[in-house]
């Protein structure tokens, strides 16, 4: 069966590209981590990979907004590259600074498939503070994300100081309605946050915390969901652990729900044939 | 030409900045601001046309969703405006990320006489408002004069179409580079020209430094290159590698110590031989897991059979005490330049940090250069970009409050690296630089960062004098350097690798040539910020975010290409040598040439009195307080005391789980929001091994015995490790003294000698420690001047000296990461366990600082029959028979069964009289009992199945049920010792009173 080759984004203080790329090892995927000047200089090709993940960190170190010049630097190198990408089906996840580069360089949320627009914005929290806390999120079932396929309900970390998704209430509205939200901050029983902190850990319009483009396959989150690949990160696995044993049972055997996240999407591309 | 672009946030958006400063003004200084906006400014200088910028503007640094912006200065209204700028030379990181956006989008490449500059405008409304608060907002809050200007505008004085007139904040030095001889012709003559060019040599240095130069081997060498007497460039040198900073001079020192009650006298030859070096070479022979120590960077300890770890810890307390934010940012990124720069090169996987301040409420009459609440939120938000931009997580810190502090704060960072044990065959922990190699520099540039801080700020001043002795760390290019640097690793590329801190390529190069046993430099092809450098600013310049690294020629083409790639600069600065000579040039002119051995040529040892009073002879005693009679609300006023209580905001701020690999983070519980233990950390994400990581700092005891202030520390570090797991036969340490001045000095430092014993003291202690436990010290620093002379109310000036504080890190690695525990009882039924006793120990403790007493009974460690509990509750541990522990702290048991009972959010019944007891030190009751800090007890809990098999494993030893956890009610309840109910107070309650203090922050 032919590998799926997914190519992680490295460089210019991009940081969460080892656990992406662990994460993606887990799924069964061949993990690469690349420079983005290796795909600017041609060195690399976008071609030969089916998924690009454009990770974590501080792209630039932040200045002048989240993602802004690693947008800029991609669309300016591989604009063309990015869009055959999105044309022949492939993949494309954004996590955190990513997903940040993602609505910056307008592929999210690519309304009407034109995939250069910039009408969302991903700006500071509304504590006005960097905040790292785990968040539950809820999916929407009837999104056509690849990547959240089955999943109904995650826990995962953010860590952002700017992760507050807004745009004009039309934007909204019409993210919501195209079942572009794919992803919600809600309490732990799954009911939507309605904006109230810490379970809405920004102040997020609507209490997003992720969307997909209209055919599901190119998909950005403000949670980390490479930072739950092992049963062990979600902090309440020593109470859980310690619960399960007494009735004979063990965490340790399960696929966490962020690995599934990717799975999903490798299991997507060897379906899919791409 | 120079155009300003300025940028806003839409009205109609919440600006985070400008509300935070409303809510700072407002509860800092009592200013009304009714609204505050923040316009962001970029000075650009270049060629650019209007069409140009106008792209830049807007493409480039406008958010079209959420930003407007012009080339003229926005219109939005105010009654006060203050624009805040940084001085020339000062690291502006947004302008050099500009610059790069520009070049990139643009095309077009800045000249040295061109450049960005990023600046802030602040809007204020406030009908209230006049000039003074609007001065007061601006110096104390909005800028420091150190690394910013600020400028004020009223409304009446606004040009609107001027607006702030920002000019570039650039550097012109104007002068030719040179170098100058000094004269050495008598030793007072060398010691004039030390104090003026601020040289600090020791008066006891001198004759060594002019015999040198003066002999005549020495001088008909020097001769052939065309020098005779020394010049600036060496003697800056000399200064550097003897500097306490770089040599340890205190430690290695020689102290006279006498008891002056006993009459006990001792001479100690060197502390850090007898009481560091020593112990630790013997242990590492035991210990195979050890794997480098005591001469890199950083230690190195094994992980797993094929990588090993690094740890080191630093402290940035003087740069931090002026500028909070940058000195804390350039501690935390330097810091994490020694785990790169060990061996061949580790990768970060962990920091953490460490902050002792003064009483952020102060209000009394002393000056200190920061106020403590500022200087708090600087070192902070520093550590918080520092960390978080390294896409390093920082995993766990503590924050202490004592006046002390005020004199001069400190800010602990330690940093932990990985890196495999081979690189392609070769030990990794090894290196060398060989002559013919080549000496490259990689990283940031050079500017007057970092030069002698006292020259630097008494200079006389223009508009464009640098302001380089406080830095700004740049996590950007540093995060950028680490990825590039570990391919040139892994590519077999690097030889020899070292970072460049304190004393600059000085000491960088100066202690890297030693291998080869040469080196020739040539200063000119030093990349630098802006011209005009003197020849010795460029060599002992401490500008940041730099390596040297040795590379084999025939390796250059392939290093240069991948440092292309990654974008990182780097430039063959010279070449490594047997000549047995330090030789510097530039432009081929020789400016320094001296013998590599210079160094060991019988510099005298620093000399110390050393006296000790023991505290009974000091006038301690216990003091006289009878029993309270309301323990819940005493209870409560522990839980909400500064030391004790809720510090969630600070480590939320921290990314700390960056990496993927947290197993057990700083914070745990049903909220989490419990201090853990120690955190753990799989740094091999395929592994299932853990790094467990913990620090304690308990400066307290030192008001009545540093000695025991050492072991209670040491104690308190290793059983926070045990309690998440850890193995008690892998237990590597990380020492950071922080000292007053010891130096006696019968009018400016009339305790010297006393606070040198303690520090003779402080050091037999480690070595006890460290032996009886079986930890081997893979790092340690000094800082050994934290006083301050602050200014009174009267003009007077006021020495105020720090306690004697020692941060001891502890690692060790877990097997098995699923055995990892945490502090909160699990359920309902279970068993709550005392492991140790409790004994009449309350001497400095957190109790008797309620009512401002010391006490004598400081916390004794009986390292023997501590370590035989310690054994036990590893097995127990391996064993899964617990379900929560946490070694008890600061505050004793009646604050750490109140964390447990948050944590596990279940009640607890508990009975004091059940506990495991010593009256060796005198008589206990039920505040005793609760509050003394006793060392090596812990509180575990278990299911009662388990109980048969616990009490087997605990046989013999101080291990008593004292209660159990109930889902019957979420109330806290102690018996006292008369069986009678002494506490009843509910989670909600111990919460509330646990979070309050700092309960807004976020």
């Amino acid at each position: 069966m032919k590998k799926v080759n997914a190519l992680i984004l490295t460089g210019f203080g991009l940081n969460c590209d080892e656990e992406t790329a662990h994460a993606f090892r887990l799924s069964g995927a061949v993990s690469h981590k690349v420079h983005i000047n290796e795909l600017v200089s041609g060195k690399v090709k976008l071609k030969d990979f089916q998924i690009l993940a454009l990770g974590g960190g501080f792209s630039w170190g932040d200045d002048h907004g989240a993602g802004v010049i690693q947008a800029l630097k991609m669309k300016n190198h591989m604009g063309k590259d990015l869009l055959s990408f999105v044309d022949e089906g492939k993949l494309i996840i954004g996590i955190c600074n990513g997903f940040q580069a993602l609505i910056n360089i307008g592929l999210l949320p690519g309304f009407d498939k034109d995939y250069t627009k910039r009408n969302v914005s991903i700006t500071y929290n509304d504590c006005g503070n960097f905040r790292n806390q785990w968040v539950h999120l809820t999916a929407n079932p009837k999104s056509p994300c690849v990547f959240t396929k089955g999943i109904d309900m995650a826990d995962y970390p953010v860590r952002h100081g700017e992760g507050k998704i807004i745009a004009d209430q039309a934007v909204i509205d019409r993210l919501i309605f195209e079942n572009q939200v794919v992803f919600q901050y809600a309490d732990e029983k799954g009911v939507p946050a309605k904006g109230s902190f810490p379970d809405n850990p920004n102040g997020s319009m609507a209490d997003i915390a992720g969307i997909c483009d209209p055919t599901g396959r190119i998909f950005g989150l403000m949670p980390h969901p490479e930072a739950y690949n092992h049963f062990t990160n979600h902090p309440d696995w020593p109470r859980k652990a310690e619960l399960l044993k007494r009735q004979g049972k063990s965490l340790e055997n399960e696929m966490t729900i962020g690995v599934r996240l990717f799975k999903n999407a490798v299991d997507y591309i060897k379906e899919a044939g791409l | 030409m120079i155009a300003c672009i300025e940028i806003a946030l839409k009205k109609e958006l919440r600006d985070a900045e400008g509300l935070s400063l409303v809510g700072k003004a407002g509860s800092y200084f009592g200013i009304t601001i009714q609204e505050a906006r923040c316009i962001q400014i970029l000075t650009i200088e270049s060629d650019l046309d209007d069409k140009a910028l106008e792209r830049a503007r807007n493409e480039i640094f406008t958010n079209p969703v959420t930003q407007i912006s012009s080339l003229r200065p926005l219109d939005i209204g105010f009654d006060w405006c203050v624009w805040v700028g940084f001085r020339p030379g000062v690291k502006d990181n947004p302008g050099a990320t500009a610059m790069e956006a520009i070049r990139d989008h643009i095309g077009k490449s800045f000249e040295s006489n061109e450049g960005i500059y990023t600046s802030k405008r602040y809007c204020l409304k406030g009908e209230t408002l006049v000039r003074e608060d609007v001065e007061k907002l601006a110096s104390e809050l909005l800028s420091n004069s150190i690394i910013q200007q600020f400028r004020i505008f009223s409304k009446e004085g606004w040009d609107k179409t001027r607006g702030a007139d920002v000019k570039p904040a650039k550097v012109i030095l104007d002068r030719n580079p040179c170098f100058q001889i000094i004269g050495i012709d008598s030793d007072e003559a060398l010691a004039k020209i030390s104090n003026e060019r601020n040289l600090a040599l020791n008066p006891r240095d001198i004759p060594v430094i002019r015999e040198y130069f003066l002999s005549r081997a020495v001088l008909d060498s020097r001769r052939e290159k065309g020098l005779s007497k020394p010049t600036d460039v060496e003697l800056e040198y000399i200064s550097q590698a003897r500097s306490d900073h770089c040599n340890h001079n205190t430690f290695r020192g020689l102290f006279r110590y006498r008891d002056a009650v006993t009459g006990e006298e001792a001479v100690e030859n060197s502390l850090f031989k007898t009481y560091i070096q020593e112990p630790t070479l013997r242990l590492k022979d035991k210990k195979d897991w050890v794997v480098s120590v005591l001469w890199d960077n950083a230690g190195i300890g094994r992980f797993d059979d094929q990588n090993n770890y690094v740890i080191t810890g630093e402290t940035h307390n003087s740069p931090s005490n002026m500028e909070a934010y940058g000195g804390a940012i350039t501690g935390i990124v330097g810091v994490y330049r020694d785990p790169m720069g060990t061996g061949l090169g580790s990768k970060l996987f962990m920091g953490s940090f460490g902050f002792c301040v003064g009483d952020v409420n102060y209000n009394g009459p002393l000056k200190p250069p920061l106020h403590p609440r500022r200087l708090l939120d600087g070192v902070i938000e520093g550590v918080k970009d520092g960390g978080n931009k390294s896409g390093v997580p920082t995993t766990f810190g503590q924050t202490l409050f004592n006046p002390g502090y005020m004199g001069k704060s400190l800010v602990f960072v330690t940093a932990l690296g990985i890196m495999p044990d081979q690189v392609k065959g070769k030990p990794s922990h090894e290196k060398r630089t060989n002559p013919g190699d080549l000496i490259i520099m990689s990283g940031g540039r050079v500017g007057k960062d970092g030069i002698h801080g006292v020259t630097a700020s008494s200079e006389s001043y223009s508009e464009n004098t640098p302001a380089g002795h406080v830095q700004i760390g740049d996590p950007y290019t540093q995060k950028k350097m680490h990825d590039f640097l570990l391919i040139c690793r892994d590519e077999g590329l690097i030889h020899y690798l070292t970072d460049n801190g304190g004393g600059g390529l000085s000491s960088s190069i100066g202690e890297s040539a030693r291998f080869s046993n040469g080196c020739v430099v040539n200063l000119d092809k030093v990349p630098l910020k802006y011209e005009g450098l003197d020849m010795w600013e460029i060599w002992v310049s401490e500008s940041q975010e730099r390596m040297t690294i040795a590379v084999k020629p025939e390796h250059l083409e392939r290093f240069m290409a991948l440092s292309a790639q990654h974008e990182v600069e780097s430039t063959v600065i010279g070449e490594y040598t047997g000549s047995g000579k330090l030789h510097i040039l530039y432009k081929g002119e020789t400016c320094a040439y001296v013998d590599m051995d210079l160094l060991d040529k019988g510099f005298p040892a620093w000399e110390f009195d050393a006296v000790w009073l023991a505290p009974e002879k000091r006038g301690l005693t216990e003091p006289a307080i009878s029993s309270p009679s309301d323990f819940n609300l005493l209870l409560l006023h522990m839980l909400s005391r500064p030391n004790i209580c809720s510090k969630e905001w600070i480590i939320r701020q921290y990314d700390h789980e960056v990496q993927g690999g947290s197993v057990i983070k700083p914070l745990t519980g049903m909220k989490y929001n419990i201090p853990s233990d120690a955190c753990v950390t799989r740094p091999v994400l395929s592994s299932k091994k853990g790094l467990a990581f913990s620090q304690s700092l308990l400066p307290w005891y030192s008001r009545i015995d540093a000695y025991h202030m050492m072991t209670c520390t040491i104690d308190e570090a290793v059983r926070r490790l045990l309690s998440v797991g850890g193995d008690f036969n892998h237990i590597g340490g990380v020492d950071n003294f922080c000292w007053p001045n010891i130096q006696f000095d019968e009018k400016k430092n009339p305790d010297g000698k006393f606070k040198a014993a303690q520090l003779v003291r402080a050091c037999r202690a480690l070595k006890e420690a460290c032996e009886k436990y079986g930890i081997p010290l893979l790092s340690g620093k000094d800082s050994m001047y934290v006083d301050g002379h602050l200014e009174g109310a009267f003009g007077e000036r006021i020495k105020v000296s720090a306690l004697e504080t020692v941060q001891f890190s502890a690692t060790s690695v877990i097997r098995d990461v699923s055995t990892c525990m945490t502090l909160d009882p699990k359920a309902s039924g279970d068993l709550i366990y005392v492991l140790g006793k409790t004994a009449n120990e309350l001497g400095a403790s957190e109790y008797y600082e309620v009512f401002e007493k010391i006490g004598v009974n400081v916390p004794h460690v009986d390292f023997e029959k501590f370590k035989v509990v310690y054994k036990a509750l590893q097995a127990a541990i391996e064993n899964r028979l617990l379900a929560s522990c946490h070694a008890v702290a600061r505050g004793g048991l009646g604050v750490h069964l109140s964390c447990i009972a948050m944590a596990g959010g279940l009640g607890m019944e508990v009975d004091l009289s059940a506990l495991p007891t010593d009256m060796s030190r005198g008589g206990l009751n039920n505040e005793t009992l609760l509050f003394s800090e006793s060392a090596g007890r812990f509180i575990v809990t278990l299911p009662s199945g388990n109980k048969a098999l616990f009490e087997k494993l605990f046989k013999g030893m101080p291990a008593s049920c004292i209660g159990f956890v109930t889902d019957k009610h979420d109330h806290l309840k102690i018996m006292g010792t008369d069986k009678n109910p002494l506490i009843d107070l509910s989670i909600t309650e111990l919460e509330t009173a646990f979070q309050k203090t700092f309960g807004d922050m976020i």
